[in-house]
């Protein structure tokens, strides 16, 4: 919460000014940004996987150890994994690990426990498609009602999982930075260029280890043109967050200043700006005009990723709660001094 | 509103944080301010003194968003309480709290706060000052509500 610096002239009667110095949260840490980059990621790669699968129909057999995997729809089925390795984060984060089960209690009014319901539903499922589409390349699934319902109550699973990382935030009514609808759309809109990063860079990671899986390498040209419209999208609604929750409340208005111009303002100019929308922006423009040089391709997801992982880090660590109406008065009665009338609210009455 | 609630008068308190340290031997055992459930904010250069501790919301946010049910109101004595054998420590309630109340335990790794010593709170029976008392809700005399109510008006206003 924000705390109160009041000075006092040396008569020790007015207020001469008052400084307000407004503390971001402290009690969500780096484990909730890791967990809430990772479950947005694999969420959008599933959800851009599932998509592109049905439009390419795409299958590369690579054979490892005489055994033949399907890595194409691996990658693109390999969403779930990453959410796995995110949500025991989460885990880290509790006081009592161990009790981490009791977190379904309540899913009637808390959407930690429908988080945990939507996050566990999604991975177990995720991972049957996953596995499924991986190691039997040889069974053709395709058009088959059962596997396309799965493929369907997954594909929005994972939507509700990319949306719900910034639910969880929203629906912490007292940091106005917070609690508002674009929060969710943004990390939804972050998870699906995240998300096609993450394909692009396991698509290219395959292409060059595997010399039969070069087709590989072609589609991750055509899967990270879709990732720059993603990430002018991304730009735009982070813009329009950015503005609406600057004129919102004064609590909303002194996240922002924290993120531009506060002790945030490396991690949101550095690692938001730079890093997630200019240097790779640059370079997908490069890469456009030199599509040979793939390590053109590699740094920009990269930085891609990293911009995602900030981009978590710094609204959740800008989060300044909305002050006690009793403090507000406070701070009023210290700007106004004596002129608060007696009997409205003066406290040294 | 039901139940018993603290009431603070603020004017009355002299920052002595005798609560604070009467709180966290009844709970803890230990006199350890930092493990109190009544926390006492202070601005010393205007000499005032504001014990916040829960205020026993008619909706309160720390049960809704309590993913174990541990935080939950007691349908004996209407009081809201943690059951540190079903928290987790996932901190939500820290988090949904806007006075700031329920606190970490880094001792015992859950979320406490305030629950009225069983029906007698200590703040209560050793402050001094009598700054704080502990009173049913429907009670509050008239009079303190209606200045409770005019500061947060005042509160709410625009500064000239």
């Amino acid at each position: 919460m924000g705390c109160v610096n009041v000075i006092v002239s040396p008569e020790g009667l007015a207020v001469k000014k008052i400084e307000k110095i407004s503390q971001p949260q402290k009690v969500w840490g780096w484990e909730i940004a890791v967990y809430l980059f990772l479950a947005g990621m694999g969420a959008g790669a599933y959800s851009v996987g599932v998509i592109l699968g049905w439009t390419w129909n795409l299958s590369v057999l690579v054979k490892i150890f005489h055994v033949n995997f399907d890595v194409a729809k691996g990658i693109l089925y390999g969403g779930p994994l990453l959410v796995a390795i995110g949500a025991p984060f989460l885990i880290v984060d509790l006081g009592i690990k161990e009790r981490f089960l009791y977190a379904c209690l309540n899913p009637r009014t808390s959407w930690v426990a429908r988080g945990f319901l939507i996050l566990s539903t999604f991975i177990i499922l995720g991972l049957i498609v996953f596995g499924t589409s991986l190691l039997f390349p040889g069974v053709d699934l395709r058009g088959s009602p059962f596997w396309t319902l799965l493929e369907a109550i997954t594909l929005l699973l994972a939507v509700s999982t990319a949306l719900y990382t910034g639910i969880l935030l929203k629906s912490v009514r007292y940091v106005p930075i917070w609690n508002t609808l674009w929060l969710p759309v943004l990390f939804l809109a972050s998870a699906l260029s995240t998300g096609s990063t993450a394909i692009v860079l396991a698509m290219m990671a395959c292409g060059l280890a595997f010399p039969e899986a070069q087709e590989l390498l072609v589609r991750a040209h055509q899967v990270a043109s879709l990732e720059r419209i993603l990430i002018l999208m991304e730009g735009v609604i982070l813009a329009f967050y950015l503005y609406t929750t600057y004129r919102k409340k004064e609590e909303g208005e002194v996240s922002v200043r924290l993120l531009f111009m506060g002790k945030l303002r490396w991690l949101f100019w550095g690692g938001i700006v730079f890093l997630g929308f200019l240097f790779p922006f640059v370079l997908e423009l490069l890469s456009t005009w030199q599509p040979d040089q793939l390590i053109l391709l590699l740094v920009t997801g990269i930085s891609l990723l990293l911009g995602g992982f900030f981009l978590r880090w710094a609204i959740l660590a800008s989060g300044v709660k909305a002050k006690h109406p009793l403090h507000k008065f406070l701070e009023l009665r210290a700007t106004l001094g004596p002129s608060i009338p007696k009997g409205r609210g003066d406290l040294t009455r | 509103m039901h139940g018993k609630v603290l009431v603070i008068d603020h004017e009355k308190c002299t920052g002595c944080r005798q609560c604070e340290m009467v709180c966290s031997v009844f709970h803890t055992g230990a006199s350890n301010p930092s493990r109190s459930r009544i926390r006492v904010i202070k601005w010393e250069a205007i000499g005032l003194y504001l014990p916040l501790s829960c205020q026993n919301c008619e909706e309160p946010f720390c049960t809704e968003v309590c993913p174990a049910k541990a935080c939950h109101r007691e349908a004996e004595n209407q009081r809201v309480v943690i059951d540190k054998k079903k928290c987790i420590g996932c901190k939500t309630c820290i988090m949904a709290c806007p006075f700031g109340h329920p606190f970490f335990d880094s001792s015992e790794r859950v979320t406490v706060k305030c629950d009225y010593c069983d029906g007698d709170p200590q703040c209560v029976a050793f402050c001094q000052a009598r700054a704080i008392v502990y009173v049913d809700a429907d009670r509050i005399p008239g009079p303190k509500r209606k200045e409770a109510a005019l500061r947060l008006i005042t509160s709410m206003r625009p500064p000239l």
